[in-house]
């Protein structure tokens, strides 16, 4: 799905370089932690997946294309491939949240009754269905940050990017919003998710890229946030076993979204 | 990908009412400056019509006085004959001329009531073989006992023509500054209507919206403050050329130029197809500028 050859990435002006010589492959469906220090290259990772940036070398595939050699024209075809999460959730704040999910939509010229189908369904799917009608403003932290995952998500994307998107959240709302990113990675989405939040990562035991200096230092299935300590230590952010359990045991969640799948999927056709 | 025109009517509008007061400002300048385009071009092709008209029938007109002898008659009659300048030429008696003048003065009762035809001028209307030798013609004739003055109405035009010229040049200067003012104030609206609107941008951009999309409502934010500019101006000039003519056409101008014409400078022309063409001028400019500013500043500000 994602792959990184040899790129190396050094920004105008600056003398440090941002990635040198990284060599990454993410598979479909997998659900991948960044982790480093600040500086240590993730932003700038995501940035070249996003092409907000061009890497200096080296070539990075999406879905099977260079795109380094995307032409400019095509650039927004590959971001409609990839969804967005920021930590500071980048929510319009004079829209409603259906219509600032809506508006993700709008502006690739989806048709009308596709947006009025496809907005419901992705708000029930982030657990706000009933608050379509709110303002940014009027909601908790952790209610914008689903509303963006909601944008994020609702054009059905093959890949859910997110840069530190617990960072403004307390433990608990980063565990639904844990959850959440949890779910629709199992719906087949591939994640990558920046963190430093250390509590999840140990928690979730996935996959773990740790930068150093624009370095990959240790690519690890099923790892954790702190360099060779092998066990989730409960003394550091959230208890792992807590959130181990409230992961289990969420069957009923990924059935209505597989139904919500299907149901997207007809609503396009339908359009069609 | 076609882009929704609801969408970008709505965007646009939100665009424009949110910046208001500088649309505003930058409508009023593009209608100004368009106003001066339009009244550069509408005197142009007025005076081009003059010189036309008196290129038709070049006169000296001599005027004989009202009581001139007999004698002195004749012997203006053959100062005339033995003028080579002069190629050929008509004579109007007191009642004939007195005809004219009042037709000429009809609108004007108080003018048209002092006169008589015993008081009333004759007049020779003489052609001559080459135009530009009115002056001499005119200096062989002043002076002469029994002719109370000679006019040649080119002189007339002519001054009147320099006039406008001048003012001509005057509008479309004035104009070139102010259409530029107003390519600046169209790209800075532009430009506070980008600043204003980044976080949508940048969303947009995120979600994968074309460069396009993006763009074209601000594009056309640009076009609509060019076009209602030039549509004040378009109805400026409309009621400017039936107000300008008709001032000119009761100034008496009209008898200087070219006593009993009625085709000089009298109200109603401009000819339509000259006015359409005029307005459709200013109405491409405004839209020229309205685009040019907005392209600039999309180019500029909008980084895609």
């Amino acid at each position: 799905m994602i792959r990184f050859e040899d790129v190396t990435k050094t920004y105008k002006g600056s003398s440090i370089t941002a990635l040198r010589d990284v060599n990454v492959d993410i598979e479909r469906g997998e659900f991948v932690f960044l982790v480093g220090s600040s500086g240590s290259g993730k932003t700038t990772l995501l940035k070249l997946l996003l092409r907000e940036e061009l890497a200096d070398s080296g070539s990075i595939w999406v879905a099977g294309r260079d795109i380094g050699k995307l032409s400019k024209w095509r650039v927004p075809e590959l971001r409609r491939n990839l969804g967005c999460v920021f930590q500071d959730f980048r929510l319009l704040p004079n829209k409603t949240v259906t219509e600032n999910v809506a508006f993700a939509l709008e502006v690739i010229g989806r048709p009308k009754n596709q947006i009025r189908a496809q907005v419901p369904q992705v708000l029930d799917l982030v657990g706000l269905g009933q608050k379509g009608e709110r303002f940014p403003d009027e909601l908790s932290g952790g209610e914008q940050q689903r509303v963006a995952v909601a944008r994020a998500f609702v054009n059905r994307p093959l890949v859910l990017l997110a840069d530190e998107p617990t960072g403004n959240l307390d433990p608990a709302t980063s565990i639904g919003i844990m959850k959440l990113l949890d779910r629709i990675n199992r719906t087949g989405t591939t994640v990558v998710m920046a963190t430093h939040d250390v509590g999840i990562v140990d928690a979730m035991r996935r996959r773990v890229i740790e930068l150093d200096r624009g370095h990959v230092v240790r690519d690890q299935a099923r790892g954790v946030y702190g360099y060779g300590d092998d066990l989730p230590s409960s003394s550091r952010g959230v208890p792992a076993v807590a959130i181990g359990s409230s992961w289990s045991g969420e069957d009923s969640g990924e059935e209505s979204l597989s139904a919500g799948r299907v149901a997207a999927v007809r609503a396009r056709r339908g359009a069609r | 990908m076609a882009i929704p025109l609801d969408y970008v009517a709505r965007e646009t509008a939100s665009n424009l009412w949110r910046n208001r007061v500088m649309a505003l400002a930058g409508i009023a300048i593009v209608a100004v400056s368009l106003a001066l385009v339009g009244t550069a071009l509408v005197l142009r092709q007025s005076v081009a019509r003059q010189i036309v008209a008196l290129g038709d029938n070049v006169n000296v007109q001599i005027f004989v006085q009202a009581s001139a002898s007999g004698g002195e008659l004749s012997a203006i009659r053959m100062l005339i004959h033995q003028t080579p300048q002069i190629k050929s030429c008509g004579y109007l008696d007191h009642q004939q001329s007195y005809q004219r003048m009042r037709s000429l003065f009809a609108d004007e009762p108080t003018v048209a009531g002092v006169l008589t035809p015993a008081t009333t001028p004759p007049v020779f209307e003489c052609d001559l073989i080459n135009p530009n030798d009115a002056p001499v013609v005119k200096s062989v004739f002043v002076g002469v006992p029994g002719v109370f003055s000679v006019s040649y109405p080119q002189a007339a035009v002519r001054s009147w023509q320099r006039l406008a010229n001048i003012a001509q040049t005057i509008c479309l200067v004035m104009a070139i500054v102010l259409l530029v003012c107003s390519l600046v104030l169209i790209l800075n609206a532009i430009r506070m209507a980008i600043f204003s609107r980044r976080r949508e941008i940048g969303v947009m951009k995120l979600v994968g919206a074309t460069n396009w999309f993006i763009r074209v409502p601000f594009m056309l934010e640009g076009l609509v403050q060019g076009l209602l500019g030039s549509m004040v101006a378009v109805l400026f000039v409309l009621l400017a050329n039936l107000g300008v003519h008709s001032l000119l056409g009761s100034s008496g101008m009209t008898s200087q130029v070219q006593p009993g014409s009625s085709t000089l400078l009298s109200p109603s022309n401009l000819p339509a197809g000259q006015l359409f063409t005029t307005e459709a001028i200013i109405l491409v400019i405004g839209l020229i500028v309205g685009v040019a500013g907005s392209s600039v500043a999309v180019r500029r500000f909008l980084d895609v």
